[in-house]
């Protein structure tokens, strides 16, 4: 039994009636780990593979960090360089090959938020209205593990034990950098509040997670 | 303190480090234990990997294909790049060619008198090395850049900026940058020929060296009365859209009939 499917038998019973997890048979990474090898050896086509089994997925992070299509193009475009030219660094960092392409994505689409900030100082706070309103109306941002490593899969199960807003909140935090008062000023919550939906958002994550350890 | 005999406080402080809330005195104190406290260190990166999967589960969206057009620009931008550098570093084989020879050619010289009088006598010996020599000297001829093309682009100040030349034989179109123009580190120039009647061609995207060679076909060069260079976004736009940034430099391309 792996310890997936131990985990399906945490929540339901009796565990024989468990169908098998498709994705244990569709596993993305040794595709992906594979092409990741060629990149490092200059193959242009498997950039290209990789780039089209990938791209959606990495494009979605880029924009869920900037929020805007044109910024998460660029970065996009940007991680792909990067993973151009330090595939072969790939196999020492010792991560699912989705965990490892996800952190050079999130990282430029850092870079590009802080560049284009400290082009229009003046709307270092700007709010946003997509997000506020999500928040307000209490509709969960839908999540999707599709090519996510096992890791992943398991944050994404005990994410979805929280309340939509700590979940959203706990999300922004880490995708867009933000501290609890940048936070509260993009969001337009009381800074107390953000405080407090983090400080029980990680509470319960830590404790979900511990299933997982 | 010895932090790590309080698991859950360690725990807690890790996974605010990781997630990013953990800020000012707070945080430098956190790192300072975890550089010393090889258990604060593990929770540390235990939950930063934890933390990270966010990164995998966010929705799906699909980005324009011109981001993938200008990766592959940028690419092969630079593998032309690592050729021209491999080319020019390597010696030119006609080089090592025995007629090439200095010293031959002085002592030979030295001997010239007694040369011309051996070689009217042994003329008709000789023609065989003398053809195999001919043909020797064509194979060299040909590996030899032959320019048929040649554009001056100018900018609107009219000063040259850069100079084009196109080796139809080899598939070569070689640019040189002749003003001081250097674009941001997040823009491109890209190459355009302007076919009468037609819209624009990109012919390729330059990087940031002085000089650069880009493939292309006679095709897609001869018969274009003129080219010009615009700014484009990094790694330049996808040949179809055209030029969507300003004209900065262009010209005309003249056929060398010397």
């Amino acid at each position: 039994m792996t310890w997936r499917d131990a985990w399906t038998c945490l929540r339901r019973s009796p565990c024989g009636d468990v169908p098998h997890n498709a994705r244990m048979h569709d596993d993305p990474d040794p595709l992906l780990m594979a092409l990741i090898d060629r990149v490092a050896t200059r193959d242009e086509t498997a950039l290209k593979a990789l780039y089209d089994h990938t791209s959606g997925k990495l494009f979605g992070l880029a924009l869920r960090v900037t929020s805007r299509r044109e910024w998460a193009e660029d970065a996009l475009q940007e991680a792909f360089l990067q993973v151009w030219k330090n595939a072969a660094d790939y196999r020492a960092s010792l991560s699912p090959p989705m965990a490892w392409l996800g952190l050079i994505v999130r990282s430029r689409a850092l870079d590009q938020l802080r560049r284009h900030r400290a082009e229009r100082e003046h709307l270092t706070d700007e709010i946003d209205d997509a997000l506020a309103d999500t928040l307000e109306g209490g509709a969960a941002n839908p999540m999707d593990t599709s090519l996510a490593s096992q890791q992943a899969w398991a944050l994404h199960q005990c994410l979805g034990k929280l309340e939509s807003k700590q979940r959203e909140v706990v999300s922004l935090a880490y995708l867009r950098d933000l501290s609890h008062s940048e936070l509260a000023a993009q969001l337009r919550l009381p800074l107390g509040t953000v405080k407090s939906w983090i400080r029980r958002g990680l509470d319960q994550l830590r404790s979900c997670m511990a299933h997982f350890a | 303190m010895d932090i790590h005999r309080h698991p859950e406080l360690l725990d807690r402080l890790a996974s605010a480090y990781a997630l990013g809330t953990l800020r000012g005195g707070a945080r430098r104190r956190f790192e300072a234990l975890a550089r010393e406290q090889a258990p604060v260190r593990a929770a540390a990166l235990v939950w930063q990997s934890r933390v990270a999967s966010l990164n995998e589960v966010q929705q799906p969206a699909q980005p324009s294909p011109a981001v993938w057009q200008r990766i592959d620009n940028l690419v092969r931008a630079e593998r032309e790049q690592q050729l021209m550098a491999q080319a020019r570093a390597r010696p030119a084989p006609a080089s090592s060619g025995w007629w090439r020879s200095l010293p031959l050619w002085r002592g030979t010289t030295a001997a010239g008198a007694l040369a011309t009088v051996l070689a009217v006598v042994t003329a008709v010996g000789l023609r065989d090395d003398l053809s195999a020599q001919i043909g020797a000297l064509q194979a060299q001829l040909s590996t030899q850049p032959q320019i048929e093309y040649v554009a001056v682009l100018n900018d609107d100040q009219a000063s040259a900026s850069m100079l084009v030349t196109f080796d139809p034989k080899n598939r070569k179109l070689t640019l040189q940058r002749v003003g001081g123009y250097q674009e941001a580190a997040d823009k491109s120039l890209q190459l355009w020929a302007l076919p009468p009647g037609a819209a624009p061609r990109s012919l390729g995207v330059l990087n940031q060296e002085k000089l650069l060679q880009l493939a292309a076909d006679e095709q897609a060069v001869g018969g274009v009365p003129a080219l010009a260079i615009s700014l484009e976004p990094l790694g330049g736009v996808p040949s179809e859209r055209g030029p969507t940034g300003p004209v900065l430099f262009k010209g005309a391309l003249i056929q060398k009939l010397l």
